[in-house]
């Protein structure tokens, strides 16, 4: 028997990064893998990015307390497909979740950016359907919150070189 | 640069069928029967592939003679038979994307029939088209569906 349910959220964030820096952020394969991908508890077995309408990102990743939370070895897997890319403005993109193999959500995700006097405002709006044994639109947009703080430490941490 | 905007909708549309999940659930599965309700008017000489597998491509591609080309480009994301489809898909009215989608398709066993859920959510882009507009073809789409499945 499955069970499904749908959830949207939105989270504005402003940086002191220009609308190209911004973008190249999300655009370039090893600048997106060093603040998306990553990161304490986690166990990165393969990341891949071919950003271009009809690309796909992939990666798998151990979840290092997975014995823990939930009693088995536990590998999560994320796929994306690049809808639209409009540079330094819009992507558009689908993406599934998987646990062990099995898939528990299927997202779409607008990301917008939008030049301001202090640098851009990055806009995301996520719409979400999940699955039997999902993490729910919580903690989706908890877990967005976090990789976008992410994203401004890695904007800040390479301003000087860039 | 180019004024770009997008709007953001979700609808959900519930229907009721005198059929069971299994009857529902071929109509989408099986391309030669989703040919014969999925698409636009008879005129539009609509052009439908579909690959029925999670990961899979479905395209339908028609329009009015001599004009705008409307295309549909999807793919399939979840499918768990007789219970569950999610399909996201593209709208191009000829060059020009307008929309993505998520469309999440749920058949439960209803009484000696079933319900029929649909939910879509979507971003309308640049002013082309909006949530409203969409529902409403896609409530004519479930029509058609409706009375293929009495044939």
């Amino acid at each position: 028997m499955t069970t499904t349910t749908h959830g949207s959220f939105v989270i504005e964030r402003a940086y002191s990064a220009s609308p190209q820096r911004l973008f190249a952020a999300w655009a370039d394969p090893t600048s997106k893998r060093a603040w998306f991908v990553g990161g304490d508890g986690w166990d990165i077995q393969s990341y891949e990015l071919d950003f271009r309408e009809g690309g796909r990102e992939t990666s798998k990743f151990l979840f290092l307390k997975g014995e823990e939370m939930f009693g088995e070895k536990t590998v999560f897997g994320n796929q994306t497909v690049f809808n639209e890319i409009v540079p330094d403005e819009r992507i558009i993109f689908t993406y599934s979740m998987d646990r062990n193999g099995v898939r528990f959500s299927v997202s779409l995700a607008t990301v917008e950016i939008k030049a301001d006097s202090k640098g851009s405002r990055l806009i995301l709006t996520e719409n979400a359907a999940f699955f039997e044994g999902a993490d729910g639109i919580q903690m989706r947009e908890q877990g967005w919150q976090e990789l976008l703080g992410k994203l401004s430490s890695f904007l800040n941490e390479t301003g000087a070189t860039q | 640069m180019t004024a770009r905007n997008t709007t953001h909708a979700t609808f959900v549309i519930e229907r009721d069928l005198a059929h069971p999940p299994a009857k529902v659930f071929a109509a989408y599965a099986d391309p030669k029967k989703k040919a014969k309700w999925f698409g636009g008017p008879p005129e539009w000489k609509s052009q439908h592939t579909m690959d029925f597998r999670v990961g899979g491509k479905e395209v339908s591609q028609g329009g009015p003679p001599d004009g705008v080309v409307h295309k549909m480009s999807g793919e399939y994301w979840d499918i768990v038979e007789n219970e569950r489809i999610v399909l996201s898909y593209e709208l191009h009215l000829d060059a020009t994307r307008i929309s993505v989608s998520l469309g999440t398709t749920e058949i439960k066993s209803h009484g000696a029939g079933s319900k029929l859920i649909y939910t879509e959510q979507g971003v309308y882009l640049d002013g082309y088209d909006d949530g409203g507009q969409r529902e409403e073809g896609t409530r004519e789409l479930l029509g058609q569906l409706e009375s293929y499945l009495k044939t």
